[in-house]
């Protein structure tokens, strides 16, 4: 690693932002060297990205202020920070599906030809230029929505050094990476900085960190908790300095005594919603008292495979058979009424109607039926009923039946879920992404009760990106890789192992 | 059909193709009995309406469902159009396609559209959903006419038009964009409102007097060498000059939406304005330019019908014009030449309402519907394929 | 708070219902009438900008709805019903006098405009914006006065019943086809129930014009359709029949509005079509089929419509020509009527009462010329109504008003949204 000089090319002193209800970040100091990579690193909600959107524009700090080489700046918008050499690539890419690499990257600087046309030609070959200077590989002809999500990456950091930047933020640069990706990321994070560059690298990921960051700054809960060198940084101590406290990774759990068979698929092949083929003939079981995961990156065609196996998709072949029966193609309701639970990963999308109480959403599967309606009428007294029984039994905060669901925390609302699926009795309950966005509690509250049902003979069928939650709970786990079920382990593998079978094959490591 | 199948196969043509040439041939069914082929044998549209039923028939059997059933009913209404126009007298056929004046007339009903469906692209590829383009066509209508009375100048009823439409337009614009209103009740608020505001100034102004006579009319080009082709004289040698300037506007609508930096910004707003701002572009600034151009140029072709075409102003004179606009911009997928193509069918169906008057006077009535029903037949026909701008309708709020 | 990051963008939109599902308990009554407020003020502006006195005017037009009536006590009479007793009541129901005459009026708009209102609300709740109310108005009204001139023998209650029957069916069946295009295709229902509305003007003026199929057999050189036969009419209650008295359809409207509450609060269908209308992706997860719901929501909303247009013709009207054809405009009252009543019952029958006694007030009959002239009021009342939409439109504006009343210390603290990507 190149040694980094010694005045910041870049200081945050003081840095507090408050929202509504919360304070995102309380006094917080950092600095910048030139030529390195310096991570910042927190939980969810610690308030890293808020402090980078400050640093890019997107905010207004409350107190505080920023230095650049030393003086006083003032950065009030995007187009200020672009102008003051900070380039950011945000965790949500900032590009345009519909349009070419090269219009994503001369956006608002475009080449001109006689004053008032755009010189396509001229922006292609500029951003060829570029990329080759770097070894990117990238055809400046290409829709953004065509290229893998890898160089999309690519696409975007390419914007920022187009402009000219020689301040880099990447916010959760490797959350959509395959980890074989990651690793061609910090070759080529490596290789700007030996260009100049000075890199922020924003995550939660305590192992790539490790591996890439020469300084990391810890913060937690909008403050920042300590600054430190890498030579010396453990794991272990990283995770106390962002939790406070030491971490309980794994789950409490006996061996699985798997039952009859409840849910088959075989040769499932599924398109997405641009008609390619997502999931590419994928077979696996369930059976009853059994936790399968699948892990895998998010993008591989989980989502497809699960909405093809609850009815919100149907599947171009194969074959969904639940308990027996034939359920391929059905509708979403036939697949509930066959016992299938599902909690979906985008529970304000799909999981909850946030305007409906919560009694009104804990009967959203059986509104329909005995005891909450007789012939068309609803029964608003045993809805509410049952509603009580189930907000108490799953220790839910935060209101009452009546209370509306957007006023909830997310970790109660994923509870009120859980209850909702739990309570039906199903036979094969299907979790995605359960404790995506939760604190640890909710988490904690979450992997317990799948066990839970696990061990009352329910077949359970998680599907995660987080390693550390798959290999906690379950008895199996399947990988997919770009639409096809690539190995099957016990739980006793490694991370590292799962992690290269999720790039898709088999790669010699070196020691 | 097993001949026609064999044929089709020996051509080796994709089954795509061959529904296509069955829409053509269901056409080509109804058009060979107009004039100037106008056979007058009814077996002649049956004949060729027949071979693109069957073509239709062939391709939706070979999976290619929609373009294949298209063929198929376009085939059948070749046939019956066809057949009866084989049953009408000469006369009336004469009367009633005559294809020079037909084409101009469709020309006169198209334009209207034109401007608001390029309007309506502009508003809609920065993101803001404008269904107030009825609203702002009517109001370029009497403030076309109120301008060009007072100032006793054409030109100016057009600016004064203009400036009417761009400020319902900022209304508009406030209430979608800084206030975040729904867009779509916002545009039917800024309908209701033009409506009521040219119907309370036009009875204040001309009240008893009525629409003003003598009124400065937009001028028709005359092309001195045109007048004695026999089509092209009747087509386009009267034109009015504001149906020339239709056609330089798609033309410069065009080059400025695909070919230049500002069209590429307003595109990307468009799809992502987030990714947008984040490179520096204002999104309000550029949604702002964008609705208020959509108000002006809707209130251009409102103030053609008025001052250009009709003479006079009457109230509510623009009938859902502007929803049908709205339609031919999504009809034609939000680009000028689509648009233009969509405003044309439109256009002639108007056109043709008009004329098929001389077979019946009631039932001319009823023809009046028929830019309606072809509307709705167009949006639910094209829409699941058609795609909008990503972001269109969604309020976007800066941080 | 640990939320999930800000969503990528291909997400769906919130619909309209959403958004304003999500602003308008804030609000309560307090919104809609800060809102009529200020629509009215705006009003009055364009009314003084013109020169004439706006005081003077509004004073006019209120004296036009009839409503001064309930301030005008004394002891009276009153006919107790199938009997032929008479007990005293506070007001004058002799419909000779002028305040009572406008006051009945006034209550015969307030019929039509709970039923084209609650046509757009039904559609609402189910996240549809349903324009069509005109034409599917027309459509039954169409259908009323061909069944109420046909048929004279028929006993009273039948021929009564069958009109309105049909009539109802009508409308659900123009509207269904906007719901159906919707369900299979996605078309948008905005431009397919506006085409509607045209496709239903013009076709009403084919069908009683000179020569038309529906146009009268006695004088054949008005546009108009047959008269309704007595079996055929309504019963009316108050006022003298001649000069358009109130009839029963007045409780039919407001046993309307009950229903509409039934139906959505009470039901398993309007469970669904309530899910539907907040979000439609988590209805669909959880078993409801959207594309089914959005054509019974349409089709329901035609059944009120249609049952206006019935109300109308049986009621009052007695018979339909191509002018009332197109000159009518009720259906789009009735939007405004909806937006301003947030889509509820209750709200719905004040805003119906409201802008019953605005048109009525600003009607020719109702207007004294020499104050304002009623063709302008006309124009008024509309301006009046696209304000108001424009302010529910952007009920953030007036709910910023309202809510800056925190500001003074007033009101409970309700704790808004973080904005996205905040916490990260």
């Amino acid at each position: 690693m190149a040694a980094a000089s010694d005045t910041p090319v870049l200081e945050l002193r003081g840095i507090t932002k408050r929202f509504p209800g919360v304070l995102a970040n309380d006094r917080v100091d950092f600095d910048l060297r030139r030529r390195e990579v310096h991570a910042l690193l927190g939980e969810n909600g610690a308030g890293k990205s808020t402090l980078m959107n400050i640093l890019y524009g997107l905010y207004r700090p409350d107190e505080g202020e920023l230095l650049l080489d030393g003086k006083h700046a003032d950065i009030s918008s995007p187009h200020g920070a672009i102008a003051a050499g900070i380039g950011m690539v945000h965790q949500h890419f900032m590009l345009i599906p519909v349009m070419t690499v090269a219009e994503n990257i001369v956006l608002a600087s475009e080449p001109r030809r006689n004053g008032v046309l755009l010189d396509t030609a001229a922006a292609e070959r500029r951003v060829r230029e570029l990329a080759d200077r770097f070894s990117f590989h990238i055809d400046p002809h290409a829709r953004v929505h065509d290229i893998t999500v890898g160089q999309q990456q690519r696409v975007e950091i390419l914007k920022a050094l187009y402009r000219g930047a020689d301040i880099l933020i990447l916010d959760e640069p490797t959350a959509v990476l395959t980890p074989q990706e990651a690793v061609e990321l910090f070759e080529i994070l490596r290789k700007l900085v030996a260009d100049g560059l000075s890199v922020i690298f924003i995550s939660h990921k305590l192992n790539e960190v490790l591996d890439i960051a020469d300084r990391i700054t810890v913060l937690r809960r909008g403050r920042r908790v300590d600054t430190i060198p890498r030579e010396g940084a453990t794991e272990a101590g990283l995770a106390r300095m962002m939790v406070g406290r030491d971490v309980l990774l794994r789950v409490d759990k006996q061996a699985a005594t798997p039952g009859e068979l409840l849910l088959h698929v075989e040769e499932l092949h599924v398109r997405d919603e641009r008609g390619l083929e997502a999931v590419r003939g994928v077979s696996f079981d369930v059976h009853a008292g059994e936790i399968v995961a699948i892990a895998g990156v998010d993008g591989n065609g989980q989502t497809q495979l699960i909405d093809a196996i609850t009815g919100l998709q149907k599947p171009e072949s194969g074959r969904v058979l639940v308990a027996g029966a034939e359920l391929t193609g059905e509708s979403p309701h036939s697949f509930l009424e066959h016992g299938v639970g599902h909690i979906p990963e985008d529970r304000h999308r799909r999981g909850l109607i946030l305007d409906f109480s919560l009694a009104e959403n804990l009967v959203l599967h059986d509104y329909a039926k005995e005891p909450f309606a007789s012939r068309g009428f609803l029964n608003p007294g045993r809805v509410l009923e049952s509603a009580r029984r189930l907000l108490k039994e799953f220790d839910v905060r935060g209101g009452t039946p009546q209370t509306r669901a957007s006023a909830l925390s997310g970790g109660n609302q994923q509870k009120v879920i859980v209850a909702r699926e739990v309570a039906r009795d199903p036979r094969v309950l299907i979790a995605a992404q359960p404790t995506r966005g939760l604190d640890v509690g909710a988490i904690e509250f979450v992997h317990r009760r799948l066990v839970a049902e696990r061990n009352e003979g329910r077949a359970v069928l998680l599907v995660s990106l987080e390693l550390e939650e798959v290999l906690s709970l379950a008895d199996r786990i399947l990988v997919i890789y770009e639409g096809r079920l690539v190995g099957e382990y016990d739980p006793s593998v490694t991370e590292e192992e799962l992690g290269i079978a999720m790039t898709g094959g088999r790669r010699e490591a070196a020691v | 059909m097993s001949p026609v199948a064999a044929t089709i196969d020996r051509l080796r043509w994709g089954p795509r193709r061959v529904a296509r040439l069955g829409i053509v041939l269901g056409i080509l069914a109804f058009f060979f009995a107009l004039p100037p082929v106008e056979a007058r044998a009814p077996v002649v549209p049956l004949l060729v309406g027949l071979l693109g039923v069957a073509c239709g028939i062939w391709a939706v059997t070979r999976g290619v469902g929609r373009l294949g059933w298209g063929a198929v009913a376009v085939g059948v209404l070749g046939i019956l159009l066809g057949v009866l126009a084989t049953r009408s007298s000469g006369t009336n056929l004469h009367i009633v396609v005559s294809w020079g004046a037909l084409v101009a007339s469709t020309l006169v009903w198209a334009t209207p559209l034109t401007f608001a469906a390029i309007g309506g692209m502009f508003s809609e590829r920065s993101g803001v959903v404008n269904i107030a383009l009825e609203g702002m066509m009517l109001s370029g209508a009497f403030f076309g006419v109120l301008g060009a009375d007072k100032f006793n100048s054409w030109a100016m009823g057009l600016l004064v038009a203009a400036v009417a439409g761009g400020c319902f337009a900022l209304v508009h614009a406030f209430f979608a964009i800084h206030l975040r209103a729904d867009q779509i009740v916002g545009g039917t608020a800024i309908n209701f409102l033009a409506l009521g505001v040219t119907g309370y100034f036009f009875i204040q102004v001309y009240g008893d007097v009525g629409s003003p006579g003598n009124l400065p009319r937009i001028p028709n080009v005359n092309i001195p060498g045109l007048k004695n082709v026999t089509f092209l004289g009747d087509a386009f040698g009267q034109l009015n000059l504001m149906i020339w300037l239709s056609f330089v506007l798609l033309i410069v609508a065009y080059v400025v939406m695909f070919k230049t930096p500002i069209g590429l910004r307003i595109r990307a707003v468009g799809e992502h304005p987030r990714a947008a701002e984040t490179v520096g572009i204002s999104v309000y600034l550029i949604r702002y330019a964008s609705v208020t151009l959509s108000g002006m140029l809707a209130a251009l072709g409102g103030a053609y019908l008025a001052v250009g075409f009709v003479g006079s102003f009457n109230e509510n004179m623009t009938a859902g014009r502007g929803f049908i606009a709205l339609a031919a911009l999504i009809f034609g997928n939000w680009r000028p030449f689509g648009a233009f193509a969509a405003a044309l069918l439109f256009g002639a169906s108007t056109a043709l309402s008009f004329r098929l008057a001389t077979y019946s006077d009631s039932a001319a009535v009823l023809f009046q519907a028929l830019p309606y029903v072809l509307t709705l037949i167009a949006v639910a026909g094209v829409i699941g394929r058609s795609v909008p701008p990503a972001s269109v309708g969604r309020p976007y709020s800066k941080q | 708070m640990s939320e999930p990051v800000e969503a990528p963008p291909g997400d769906s939109a919130p619909s309209a219902v959403e958004r304003l599902a999500a602003r308008h308990r804030a609000g309560g009554i307090v919104t809609p009438l800060i809102t009529a407020m200020i629509a009215f003020f705006m009003g009055g502006l364009v009314v003084l900008a013109t020169g004439h006195n706006p005081f003077r005017t509004y004073k006019a037009v209120w004296d036009g709805t009839g409503l001064n009536w309930f301030f005008k006590f004394g002891h009276y009479h009153i006919d107790l019903p199938f009997t032929q007793h008479r007990v005293f009541f506070w007001w004058d129901t002799n419909a000779n006098a002028l305040a009572p005459y406008n006051l009945t009026q006034t209550l015969l708009l307030t019929t039509t405009l709970i039923l084209t209102g609650l046509a757009v609300s039904f559609a609402f709740r189910c996240g549809l914006f349903n324009i069509g109310g005109q034409g599917q108005y027309i459509t039954g009204a169409i259908v009323a006065v061909w069944v109420g001139s046909s048929w004279a023998g028929m006993a009273k209650g039948l021929h009564v019943f069958l009109a309105i029957l049909l009539a109802c069916l009508a409308g659900a069946a123009l509207a269904a086809v906007a719901g159906l295009l919707k369900a299979t295709v996605g078309a948008h229902e905005v431009i397919t129930t506006i085409m509607l509305n045209w496709i239903a003007y013009w076709i009403g003026s084919y069908a009683f014009g000179r020569g038309g199929p529906l146009q009268n057999k006695v004088d054949i050189a008005v546009p108009i359709s047959g008269d309704v036969v007595r079996s055929g009419k309504l019963p009316t209650f108050w006022g003298n029949p001649e000069l358009q008295a109130l009839h029963v359809g007045f409780f039919i409207a407001l046993a309307a509005l009950v229903v509409f509450w039934v139906i959505l609060n009470r039901t398993t269908l309007g469970y669904q079509v309530r899910a539907v209308g907040f979000n439609s992706e988590a209805a669909r997860y959880g078993g409801i089929n959207v594309a089914r719901n959005y054509v019974y929501a349409m089709a329901i909303s035609g059944v009120f419509a249609g049952l206006g247009g019935a109300m109308d013709i049986l009621g009052w009207q007695y018979r339909l020509g191509v002018l009332d054809i197109q000159v009518s405009n009720i259906g789009f009252i009735g939007i405004a009527v909806a937006l301003l009543g947030r889509n509820t019952a209750v709200g719905v029958g004040l805003a119906a009462l409201l802008f019953g006694a605005l048109v009525n007030g600003t009607s020719t009959r109702g207007l004294d010329p020499s104050v304002f002239p009623p063709e302008l009021a006309g124009n008024l009342t509309l301006m009046i109504q696209a304000l108001v939409l424009l302010f529910v439109g952007a009920d953030v504006l007036v709910l910023a008003i309202w809510g800056s009343r925190k500001k003074i210390g007033l009101g409970r603290r309700t704790a808004p949204p973080a904005p996205e990507g905040a916490a990260t």
